[in-house]
C-alpha cells in the first residue's frame, strides 16, 4: 500500500554528528524526531479510520484533506505535507 | 490582654495597610501616625496600655545561598537574609528591618497580627526571631479572618502564644526546599545550555513548575500529534400542526457516510411518531461559597482575569476591609461570621439591599461545599460599605464574591425539564428543553448564573408529524483542547501541587520564562524541551508524585504531626540524586536546550508574512552598525526592501495580529506606560491620521 511508503532519506549520516529531523531541528531517531515519528503513526492510522468512514478516498485526497483541516495538529500536518510529496 | 508595667506592646502587621486597619480598629480611630526611620507606625493607648503597630512589607527575609555566583551548584548550604541583600526590588526592606529593630527595644510585650496562613505565620515568624530578638515563642497571636473593626477587637481579646508554630515551620520548611530545588536545577540547566551555545538565559525549574509544565507539555503533543475522524451528525426538521422544529438524532454521531446517507433516505416521506415525552422537576442546589480557587476560576469565567489578576484584586478588596481573608481552601461559611450582620450590611447598598432584606426575613443556613480550611472561612463580604471610589476590575470582584454569598443563602431554584424522542420509521430523535419554574438562587447571583431557558414544542405520546427533511452534515473530531489559566490552575488543586497562595503565580512564571505563550498556553519549543530533557535525565523532577509527597508532609508539619526537619533532609537527598543525572550529561542536556532556545528566541522575532514580497517573513532585526532594532524582510537577499523603524525603547512582543488597515503585522510595545498597540508600517493610512492603530 502507497501509505507504507518510506519517506526518503534526505541526510547523510555524518560521524557521531546529531542527525536532525527531516521537519524540525530536533535530533532525529530514523528521520524524524520522536514527535515527528509518532504524529507519522498516527497519520497512517488515520487512513484507515478515514478509509471506513467515506468507503473509499485515495492516499493523496486523504492526506491533503487533513493538511488542510483547521482541528490537524501541527506535527500532523507536517507530517501530511511531507508524506504527499513523496 | 493584660496591660504591662513598661514597655508598649508591639504589633506586627504583613503590610503597611493591614496595620493601619488594625491601629484603626484597636484604637477606634484615635491611632497617631508617625514616622520612625521613614516607616509609617501607628501609636495609641487603649485601656491604658501603649500600642505601637507596625508592619512588614511582605516577606523582609529570604532564603539565599552565600554565592552570589549563578554558576555555582550544587548549592545545600542556605540561610534566611534581609531581603534587600538578597533581591535588588527589596531595597526598602532594610529600612523597614532597622525600624522594626529599633522599635522591639522599647517594647515589652509582642503581637503577631500577620495574616493567618502558611505565608503570614513564616512572615511574622521571621520579624520576630530575626529582628526582635527571637520573640517568636512569647509574642501572641492575633488570628482574624477580615479587618473589620469587631474582628480585630475580638482577635486582640484572644490572642495568645503559639505553641507548636507549625504553620511558621512548615513555610520556612517550604521555602528552603523551593529555594534548594530551583537554585540548582535552574542552575545546573541555565550553565549547561550557556556552555554549549555561548548565550545566557534563565531556565527555571520550580517545584511545582516542573510537574505543571509537564501537564502542559502532554496535553501539547496530543494537540499538535492530532488527526481529526470525519463524523456526520443527522438532524431533522420536523412539522406538527403548521409548527417546524428541529431536533437531534439520538446517535450523536455517526461514523460513515454510508450509514448517515442510508439512515437519512430511510426517513424520508416517513410520518413520525412521538414514542415519549418525559417532563421532569429539577431542584438546582445554591452553589457553595467561594474558596480561592473557585473565585479565580469564575473571575476567569465571566471577567477573562487571569487568576494571578483576581488575588491581587481580592487581596486589595481584603484590604480595605470589604471582604474576608481571600487565601483559604474552604467552601464554607461558619455561622460565627454573623451571617445576619453581614446582610444588614449589604442592606445598606443599593443594588443588594432587596436580596439581603429578603434574606434576613428567613432562616439563614448558607450552602456548603466540601472543602474546608480550619484557618479561614470561604471568602464574603464583610458588610462594611466601601468608603472611597472602586476601580472597575475591584468593583466586578466585590459584586462577584457579594452575589455568590447573597446566593448560597438563597433557597433552591427549580427547573422544568423535558426529553421528548420521536421515532421515524425506526429511527430515533430526541428534542430537549429547559426553563426555569423557580428562580431561587439565581435571582442573588444575577448575569453570572449560566442557567438558560430552551422551549421544546408542545408535543404528547402518541403525536404525529410529517418529517420536511433529514439532513446529514460532515463534522470532524475536534482536536484536544489547550489548558487556559483557569483550567490549568483546577488541575493543579485536583493534583494537590502548589498551594492556593502560589499556583497563580506559577502560571504566570511558566509564561514570563517563555515556556508557554499567549492566553491559550501554547507550549513553546523551548518549553518543550526542558520537559523532554528533564524526562530524560532527572525524570523525578517533573512528576507530581515526589512534589505532592511534600505538600502531604509540610501539611504534616502544619498540624505539627511532623518534624520540618526530617523533611527538608530527605528532600534535599531526592534533589541531589537528581542533580547527579543531569549533571553528568550536562553537555548533552546543554546541547539539547540552547537548539530549543535558538528557535525560541527566532521565533519571537518573527512578526508575520511581508506584505510586500508575499513570500518573506518580516522580523526584528539589531542593526549590527548602529545597534538599533528595525523590521526587515527574510527575502531581503532576494531584493524585498520591506522595512520599517522600530520604538528604541521598552520591550516588543509579537502578535498574530495584522492590521486592519494595511495587513502589516501589530505589535505591542512595553515601555513603562500602559502597553500599546503599534501596526509597524509607518505608511498606516491610520497613522496620517495621528493615532496609533
Amino acid at each position: 500500500m502507497e501509505a507504507l511508503r518510506q519517506p526518503c532519506m534526505s541526510h547523510e549520516v555524518r560521524g557521531e554528528e546529531d542527525v536532525k529531523c527531516v521537519l524540525c531541528s530536533r535530533k532525529a531517531v530514523s528521520d524524524l524526531c520522536t514527535y515527528h515519528e509518532r504524529a507519522k503513526r498516527k497519520v497512517e492510522a488515520g487512513y484507515r479510520t478515514w478509509t471506513k468512514a467515506y468507503g473509499e478516498i485515495e492516499w493523496k485526497d486523504y492526506l491533503d484533506k487533513v493538511k488542510r483541516n483547521g482541528q490537524t495538529g501541527q506535527w500532523a500536518k507536517e507530517i501530511a505535507g511531507m508524506l504527499e510529496g513523496l | 490582654m493584660a496591660s504591662t508595667a513598661s514597655g508598649y506592646t508591639l504589633v506586627i502587621c504583613e503590610k503597611p495597610d493591614a496595620a493601619r486597619r488594625v491601629a484603626e480598629a484597636l484604637s477606634g480611630g484615635g491611632a497617631q501616625n508617625s514616622a520612625a526611620d521613614g516607616v509609617t507606625v501607628f501609636k495609641f493607648t487603649s485601656q491604658g496600655e501603649d500600642f505601637v503597630v507596625c508592619s512588614a512589607q511582605g516577606h523582609v527575609y529570604a532564603i539565599s545561598d552565600p554565592f552570589e555566583e549563578r554558576t555555582v551548584y550544587p548549592v545545600f548550604d542556605v540561610e534566611w537574609y534581609p531581603s534587600n541583600l538578597v533581591e535588588e526590588k527589596s531595597a526598602s526592606a532594610a529600612r523597614r528591618i532597622g525600624a522594626i529593630r529599633k522599635l522591639a527595644g522599647g517594647a515589652a510585650k509582642f503581637v503577631n497580627a500577620c495574616d493567618f496562613d502558611t505565608e503570614g505565620e513564616t512572615i511574622g515568624f521571621n520579624v520576630l526571631r530575626y529582628a526582635c530578638g527571637s520573640k517568636e515563642r512569647e509574642a501572641l497571636r492575633a488570628k482574624f479572618s477580615t479587618l473589620t473593626k469587631d474582628d480585630v477587637m475580638v482577635a486582640f481579646r484572644q490572642a495568645k502564644p503559639q505553641a507548636g508554630q507549625g504553620l511558621a515551620r512548615a513555610g520556612r520548611a517550604r521555602h528552603l526546599i523551593d529555594f534548594v530545588w530551583g537554585v540548582n536545577l535552574s542552575r545546573v540547566l541555565s550553565q549547561s545550555a550557556l556552555s554549549s551555545g555561548h548565550r545566557y538565559r534563565t531556565i527555571s525549574m520550580g517545584r511545582v513548575q516542573g510537574p505543571t509544565l509537564a501537564f502542559l507539555v502532554e496535553r501539547e503533543i496530543e494537540i499538535r500529534e492530532f488527526v481529526p475522524s470525519p463524523f456526520w451528525k443527522v438532524s431533522g426538521t420536523f412539522e406538527k400542526n403548521g409548527t417546524r422544529f428541529t431536533a437531534g438524532y439520538s446517535k450523536e454521531r455517526v461514523g460513515s457516510r454510508a450509514t448517515a446517507e442510508r439512515d437519512r433516505d430511510d426517513c424520508r416521506g416517513k410520518e413520525g411518531v412521538a414514542t415519549s415525552v418525559v417532563r421532569s422537576a429539577v431542584q438546582v442546589p445554591p452553589p457553595p461559597p467561594f474558596s480561592t480557587g473557585d473565585l479565580q476560576k469564575e473571575a476567569y469565567r465571566v471577567f477573562g482575569f487571569p487568576p494571578s489578576r483576581t488575588l491581587q484584586i481580592a487581596e486589595r478588596l481584603y484590604l480595605s476591609a470589604l471582604v474576608s481573608y481571600p487565601r483559604t481552601g474552604s467552601q464554607h461559611l461558619p455561622p460565627s461570621i454573623n451571617y445576619r450582620a453581614i446582610l444588614q450590611g449589604l442592606e445598606r447598598l443599593g443594588r443588594y439591599s432587596k436580596v439581603a432584606k429578603d434574606l434576613l426575613g428567613s432562616a439563614l443556613n448558607p450552602a456548603q461545599g466540601a472543602k474546608t480550611d480550619s484557618a479561614h472561612p470561604a471568602v464574603h463580604p464583610t458588610g462594611e460599605v466601601p468608603r472611597g471610589h472602586l476601580n472597575p476590575p475591584e468593583a466586578a470582584v466585590f459584586d462577584l464574591i457579594t452575589r455568590r454569598f447573597l446566593a448560597a443563602f438563597g433557597p433552591p431554584a427549580k427547573r422544568e425539564l423535558v426529553t421528548v424522542r420521536l421515532s421515524v420509521g425506526g429511527h430515533g430523535f430526541v428534542l430537549g428543553g429547559g426553563r426555569t419554574m423557580y428562580q431561587g438562587w439565581i435571582g442573588s447571583y444575577d448575569s453570572y448564573a449560566s442557567t438558560r431557558d430552551t422551549s421544546v414544542p408542545d408535543m404528547a405520546l402518541g403525536d404525529r408529524f410529517r418529517v420536511v427533511r433529514v439532513d446529514i452534515e460532515e463534522r470532524f473530531e475536534r482536536g484536544p483542547s489547550r489548558y487556559n489559566q483557569s483550567s490549568l490552575l483546577e488541575k493543579m488543586e485536583r493534583e494537590n501541587i502548589g498551594t492556593k497562595a502560589t499556583r497563580a503565580d506559577i502560571i504566570s512564571t511558566l509564561v514570563e520564562r517563555g515556556y508557554v505563550e499567549g492566553g491559550d498556553m501554547m507550549v513553546t519549543d523551548l518549553g518543550l524541551a526542558v520537559i523532554e530533557t528533564m524526562e530524560k535525565y532527572a525524570p523525578v523532577i517533573v512528576t507530581t508524585k515526589l512534589t505532592r509527597k511534600i505538600e502531604e508532609r509540610l501539611e504534616e508539619v502544619e498540624g505539627e504531626a511532623r518534624g520540618d526537619a526530617e523533611l527538608v533532609r530527605e528532600t534535599v537527598r531526592s534533589i541531589a540524586e537528581q542533580l547527579v543525572g543531569l549533571s553528568a550529561n550536562e553537555d548533552l542536556v546543554g546541547r539539547e536546550i540552547d537548539a530549543a532556545l535558538a528557535v525560541t528566541v527566532a521565533a519571537s522575532h518573527v512578526l508575520g508574512p511581508c506584505p510586500a514580497c508575499k513570500s518573506g517573513q518580516l522580523r526584528i532585526i539589531r542593526s549590527r552598525k548602529t545597534r538599533k532594532r528595525f523590521v526587515g524582510c527574510s527575502n531581503y537577499s532576494s531584493g524585498c526592501r520591506a522595512s520599517a523603524p522600530l520604538p528604541q525603547r521598552g520591550t516588543i512582543k509579537t502578535t498574530p495580529n495584522a492590521c486592519p488597515h494595511c495587513s502589516w503585522p501589530v505589535v505591542y510595545v512595553m515601555d513603562g506606560r500602559t502597553p500599546w498597540r503599534l501596526c509597524v508600517n509607518p505608511v498606516c493610512p491610520t497613522k496620517s491620521e495621528g493615532k496609533k492603530t
